[in-house]
């Protein structure tokens, strides 16, 4: 199987000398294409950081890692934005929906960020909307949504672009069991028809059920060898 | 779905702090434009107060004469009935008035006061002044050759005589031989100007009488009326070439109250312009960096998609544009209320220094005016989101979300 992210030695720590905070120890571990992989711990952890690294919005402060075999460490500014539109998708736990547009016009934000066509946009984002059981809601602004619907936008978000690398942190936290439900189902059906790899850090035992491998964080260290 | 969509969903999405933008913007420019349109009619009334008084293109003889004496040095310019005939024959030129400058006491009775007078050819004289030269109580006929000769006065200078239509007033001057001269003129009129040198002590008389009175045909200045005033460079070249021992001078030349107050008036709005270019720019730049820093989670979310930084400027530009757009297109539509409304209100100019009273106010409403005010304004609507703009996308994306 092809490595898609693989994280060597990764540390992350705040602040210097001696107030300095290690959030994040020693962290080595790969993620094949296509593979559902959880990261499990309690609060504090670390798993935030660690997904804000491995989605290359955040920078280690030691060791490097390798995204389809190409060292991050060597990417310029720009080329890890271009990473970010092309190649990763963001869940993120407060959904980040952009308050001023509307459900389809979040939802089509990556296309038109990658240069798609607006046809094309067009046919994705409806197709998409379909599948979600979002379509009667699309002209709806983010206040107008239920919490499970704007998680559901969340996902449409980070999936419509297909990409290799969808990155969920808590994506269940702010919902109700049902919702939960429903949205991990919805991101396992995803990844099984796109074949997209996906780094889901939580701790809703439910959510770890359903992952294919999990790891598990505690105090900024790995607890199960990868 | 576009970038201009989501510029105009954010935009419109952000009711109060766009509107207070787009109110002081409006508000900057209708200032701006009504007051530069002050202005602008200002500058022209004076210039067409120049070209009338002064012609289009003067022929003056600035040599001074040494047989004359001191009170004729204004009386330099002779033998100008063949340059007038000549310049008659000039496709360009529709009039040539000749005025002859001299100067002494006039009085009635004991009464007397200091004149600058002019003689002039009356019929057209008259004539040119259009609606900065008012005239009042004129006798028929007027400053024609008669048996009493006739004089027009200032309005105050027959005030401070205490003369009135059709009295009897006495000239005094020296003639050109520096002899005392003087006559009887009768009083045919009074006229008006606004320009309390004039109005004060100014009087007009035909060319005759001033022959008469100085014993010389010479005049001071021969003043060419043009079909066209952009003619008028051309002209004054034109017939410096060719004319020996005169000087020619075009209107703008000559214009010495035009400059002084064109000088004064362009520092005084170019400063009011300025503050409030300004204060356009402290307000739109403050307004968006409170815009930008309550944003800063949706900024960083924009990052974390893959949006570059340029993109999120661009955006944010977009949205000053918008927001500028429709703030000058606002400001105009007001300024060309205001300045309709005042034009037809019959409300006076302030006088201009160097007049006691103003003209009907006129506020200038041209297009090309408005397009390059307006374009001003929202370069420094761009510039000031762009500078408030700068710094938001360099914050960290991983604190903007948190
Ligand atoms: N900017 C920061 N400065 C200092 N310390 C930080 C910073 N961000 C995170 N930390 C610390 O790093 C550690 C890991 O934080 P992180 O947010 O990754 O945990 P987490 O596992 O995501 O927790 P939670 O489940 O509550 O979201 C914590 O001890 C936190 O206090
Ligand atoms: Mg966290």
């Amino acid at each position: 199987m092809d490595r898609r992210l693989e994280l060597e030695a990764i540390t992350k720590r705040y602040g210097r000398d001696k107030n300095s905070i290690t959030a994040l120890q020693d962290i080595s571990f790969t993620l094949f294409a296509g593979e559902f992989l959880a990261i499990q711990g309690p609060s504090g952890s670390g798993k935030s950081t660690l997904l804000n690294i491995c989605g290359l919005i955040d920078n280690p402060s030691d060791g490097d890692y390798y995204l389809n075999g190409v060292s991050v460490a060597q990417l310029g500014v720009s080329e890890r934005c271009t990473y970010r539109r092309r190649d990763i998708g963001f869940i993120f736990q407060r959904h980040q929906l952009i308050p001023a547009m509307t459900v389809y016009e979040n939802i089509a934000y990556p296309l038109l960020l990658n240069g798609v066509t607006p046809k094309q946009i067009r046919h994705d984002v409806n197709q998409l909307l379909d599948t979600m059981g979002l379509e009667h809601r699309r002209k709806h602004l983010p206040k107008q949504l239920s919490g499970g619907e704007r998680q559901r936008v969340g996902i449409a978000r980070a999936l419509i672009k297909r990409p290799q690398l969808v990155i969920a942190d808590e994506p269940s936290a702010s919902l109700d069991h049902q919702h939960a439900h429903a949205g991990l189902q919805l991101m396992r059906k995803l990844n099984q028809a796109y074949g997209a790899s996906f780094l889901v850090a939580s701790h809703d035992p439910f959510v770890i059920d359903h992952c294919d491998r999990k790891i598990e964080l505690l105090d900024g260290r790995l607890e199960t060898p990868a | 779905m576009s970038w201009l969509r989501i510029a105009l969903r954010n935009v419109l999405h952000d009711g109060t702090r766009v509107i207070s933008t787009l109110l002081i913007i409006a508000v900057g420019l209708t200032a701006l434009l009504v007051g530069s349109g002050f202005m602008l009619s200002t500058y022209d009334a004076l210039q067409e107060i120049a070209m009338r008084s002064e012609g289009h293109v003067s022929i003056i003889d600035d040599t001074p004469d040494p047989a004359l004496g001191g009170a004729h040095q204004q009386l330099t310019l002779s033998h100008w009935q063949t340059l007038q005939a000549d310049l008659w024959e000039d496709e360009r030129v529709v009039r040539v008035l000749p005025r002859a400058r001299f100067e002494g006491m006039i009085s009635k009775g004991d009464e007397s006061a200091v004149f600058f007078g002019s003689g002039v050819d009356p019929k057209e004289e008259f004539r040119v002044h259009g609606p900065f030269l008012r005239t009042d109580g004129i006798l028929n006929p007027w400053l024609t050759p008669q048996e009493t000769p006739d004089v027009m006065l200032g309005t105050q200078l027959a005030r401070t005589l205490g003369a009135t239509t059709g009295d009897l007033l006495i000239l005094h001057t020296q003639n050109r031989h520096a002899e005392n001269s003087e006559i009887t003129v009768q009083l045919a009129g009074l006229y008006h100007t606004g320009t309390p040198d004039i109005d004060n002590h100014s009087l007009m008389t035909n060319l005759t009488t001033v022959a008469t009175l100085l014993d010389t045909d010479n005049i001071s200045q021969l003043s060419i009326y043009l079909q066209r005033r952009e003619a008028s460079t051309a002209v004054q070249t034109f017939l410096q070439n060719r004319l020996d021992g005169v000087t020619v001078q075009t209107w703008y030349q000559r214009a010495e109250l035009y400059h002084k107050v064109k000088a004064l008036y362009d520092r005084i709005f170019g400063v009011m312009g300025l503050i409030i270019l300004i204060v356009v720019f402290l307000a739109v730049s403050n307004t968006i960096a409170l815009a930008i820093h309550q944003r800063r989670e949706e900024i960083a979310t924009l990052s974390a998609l893959g949006s570059s930084p340029s993109r999120i400027y661009a955006n944010f530009i977009l949205e000053a544009c918008l927001i500028g757009l429709a703030a000058t297109t606002i400001g105009m539509l007001l300024a060309y209320a205001i300045s309709n409304a005042i034009n037809l209100s019959e409300l006076m100019m302030p006088a201009p220094p160097g007049k006691t009273e103003g003209y009907p106010i006129f506020i200038y409403i041209s297009w090309p005016h408005y397009f390059i005010t307006s374009v001003t304004l929202i370069i420094t609507v761009v510039f000031a989101s762009f500078i408030a703009t700068r710094n938001a996308t360099r914050v960290s994306i991983v604190k903007g979300l948190s």
